[in-house]
């Protein structure tokens, strides 16, 4: 066996393989997929009950949460950054419903929930997952229209969470006095986690080409919006974003900051319908209409560093009408 | 009326105009010199949303018929200065940096919910409208210019070019737009509804709403809620990254706004509280002093008309006891040694009461001068 022959094969071999993975490393073709190995003994999913300690024969209570739990290890700087005593048990062995001493009357759905955790001296911050994932908003592709406006928020909303397939009454009534078995348990999330891949969404061609938008037309002409070219641009920024995907899980939540507070089913309602042309004194916080398309316009551009147009380049979205031209006009020759 | 009646008089009066100093020194601690208006207007200008497009600026100049600028309002190098209120410039908007961004704030009256401008002027031309506006009538402006020291924002400004009738002139919050149902000219023109205009209690409402949905996007302060006293227009300006150094190492509140060029040490009493007591004193000068002095230069001008009647009086009888005195002598010696000798007694007798009359004047000047 010991022949040169035998040894240059297996260098030869090592020499190629060491290159495919190289080469495969460097170009483009896996998308920077990653590995979604476990390095820890944690189960890859799990599902969290709203475990009480009040006796709950019926099982009533806020629907359990499928919990991705091995591509949060993979996204973490450290087990402690959510596990926050150091301790790696189930948030509700002291979290629970009605809170307990070992969790500081923390309540499950505030240490689920709270958005802002004061930052503590003496130990680790907690994160709570509404919290860190508002950070994660902050992000340039998702800042444009997660800093926006604020869509509205039915029940749809939670059940992006709050939602397990194939859960029995048993399961429930289980899972909240905490007894229920782990293979079940682990079922369950697998079977949740596995319809909520790959969500449709409506595509850019579902919508117009361009849209005109003249209906306060008055110092400058309509302007004419490019609507696939934006929502294009906007699929294209969040196309890898793993996050993006996962909450976006209606055809229409990409819709939804520009379309927001009104159905999305059929062609959304003109922008004109609520707001008016005139600001109402007694519903202020609703802009009027000018200021609703430049808030949104300006805000999404800003969001996403968009640097070019500038705010106050009128002329770039929207090109002078007569009236302002010869007004204009006026202005110089009264400066003259 | 006699002196011990006037004295009472006089007494009582000075009483009551303590009183009144002291009650309206009083009513400065504890009330408002005008009172507050619970559906006023005003206007919630948001930094965040301003763009510095002037719009405003040209939506004052043409709402109030005001001269146009120098430079025309779509030439936005007039950012690039900061400037102040003028008086053919109601408002004008200036840039600002926060966090190394350009920040536009607007700059115009403030409509004090209690004015200082108000309290300093001693002509009461200011006067804060029910429905919010802090207004000026010049028909009584001496052009004293302290509304203009007392107004914690440089607001009122003068006409120092003209010679004949200058008046202060300042952003009349388009009082008479809002008689008419229309919106100020600034806020119509604003494109990006960086000015709201709602009553007041509901924009406090709107900020806090605004400051709520956003976190991390606003200062956590309504600049104007409670500022000065509280005013009309309010501000809100976007969060930044407060720099903290050895002495100040937590970051002062509202830092983000004293980067836009607003004074968060105001306080949050009005102004025209500070003087409001001393300044109520001054009428009541003006009204009881006159009474006052005349009063006791008529008492004295009295006293005085009194002593010289007496001295007459007594002087008068003096002289007559004497002349009396004189014709009896004169008539015994008439009797005795003939009217020959009569008449020469008397005329000696004349001579020597003259000289003492008059030396005694003498010593009497002499004794009233000591």
């Amino acid at each position: 066996m010991r022949n040169g022959t035998t040894l240059l094969l297996l260098a030869a071999i090592a020499v190629a393989g060491v290159a495919y993975l190289t080469l495969g490393d460097a170009g483009p073709a896996p998308a920077a997929a990653p590995a979604l190995t476990s390095v820890s003994d944690a189960p890859s999913a799990m599902v969290i009950f709203p475990v009480g300690e009040k006796p709950n024969p019926e099982g009533v209570g806020m629907k359990p949460v499928a919990f991705n739990h091995l591509v949060h290890e993979n996204r973490i700087e450290s087990c402690e950054s959510c596990h926050h005593t150091g301790d790696t048990v189930a948030c509700t062995t002291c979290h629970t419903v009605e809170g307990r001493a070992e969790g500081k009357f923390v309540t499950l759905a505030q240490a689920m929930h709270s958005p802002n955790i004061a930052r503590q001296m003496q130990e680790n911050t907690p994160q709570s997952c509404v919290g860190c994932h508002t950070r994660q908003l902050q992000q340039q592709e998702c800042a444009g229209c997660h800093n926006v406006v604020k869509p509205a928020r039915p029940e749809t909303y939670c059940n992006t969470c709050h939602k397990v397939n194939g859960l029995t009454k048993a399961d429930m009534v289980a899972g909240i006095a905490g007894s229920l078995p782990d293979d079940r348990n682990a079922e369950l999330a697998a079977d949740t986690l596995k319809a909520r891949e790959n969500p449709t969404q409506l595509q850019p061609t579902d919508g117009p080409y361009k849209v005109m938008i003249d209906e306060i037309a008055d110092h400058y002409k309509a302007s004419m919006y490019a609507h696939r070219r934006h929502v294009a641009s906007l699929m294209e920024r969040i196309e890898d974003n793993s996050l993006a995907s996962a909450f976006h899980n209606q055809p229409t939540t990409l819709c939804s900051t520009c379309h927001h507070n009104s159905p999305l089913k059929g062609a959304p309602p003109k922008c004109g319908s609520c707001h008016p042309q005139r600001i109402n004194p007694a519903n202020p916080e609703r802009p009027q209409l000018k200021a609703a398309y430049h808030l949104l316009c300006m805000g999404c551009h800003k969001g996403m560093n968009v640097a070019r147009p500038l705010n106050t380049s009128c002329v770039t979205c929207h090109k002078h009408s007569e009236a302002r031209l010869a007004d204009s006009a006026a202005a110089t020759l009264g400066g003259e | 009326m006699n002196r011990r009646k006037f004295l009472t008089i006089l007494g009582s009066a000075g009483a009551a105009s303590a009183l009144g100093t002291a009650g309206a020194a009083k009513a400065a601690g504890g009330t408002h010199t005008w009172p507050y208006y619970e559906n006023s207007y005003g206007v919630l200008h948001d930094t965040t949303r301003c763009i510095g497009c002037r719009r405003c600026e040209e939506g004052c100049n043409k709402a109030n018929g005001l001269p146009r600028p120098d430079k025309p309002f779509d030439d936005l190098s007039a950012l690039d200065e900061r400037r102040r209120m003028t008086p053919t410039a109601w408002t004008v908007v200036n840039k600002y940096e926060l966090d190394d961004k350009p920040v536009f704030r607007k700059l115009q009256c403030f409509h004090c919910n209690d004015p200082a401008c108000a309290s300093a002027c001693f002509a009461k031309c200011f006067q804060k409208q029910p429905d919010g506006s802090v207004t000026y009538d010049g028909s009584q402006c001496v052009g004293c210019r302290y509304c203009m020291v007392a107004c914690p924002f440089y607001v009122p400004s003068f006409e120092y070019n003209d010679a004949w009738d200058p008046l202060v002139q300042k952003c009349t919050f388009c009082e008479p737009r809002l008689k008419e149902g229309k919106l100020p000219g600034c806020v119509d023109a604003c494109p990006m509804d960086a000015l709201t205009f709602g009553r007041r209690s509901d924009l406090i409402k709107v900020a806090r709403a605004r400051i709520k949905a956003n976190p991390g996007k606003y200062a956590d302060y309504i600049y104007g809620e409670w500022d000065a006293g509280g005013t009309a227009w309010m501000v809100l300006a976007p969060s930044a990254s407060a720099v903290a150094d050895e002495k100040h190492p937590l970051a002062e509140t509202g830092h983000e706004f004293k980067a836009l060029g607003l004074d968060t040490h105001l306080g949050n009493r009005p102004m025209g509280e500070l003087t409001a007591g001393a300044l109520g004193a001054v009428p009541m000068i003006v009204a009881f002093w006159p009474v006052l002095f005349g009063g006791a230069y008529a008492i004295s001008k009295r006293r005085d008309a009194l002593h010289k009647a007496e001295t007459e009086a007594v002087i008068k009888e003096a002289r007559d006891d004497m002349a009396n005195a004189m014709d009896a002598a004169v008539r015994k010696i008439a009797e005795t040694q003939g009217p020959g000798v009569a008449d020469t007694a008397r005329q000696a007798m004349a001579e020597v009461l003259k000289t003492r009359e008059e030396a005694c004047a003498n010593c009497g000047h002499h004794g009233e001068d000591k």
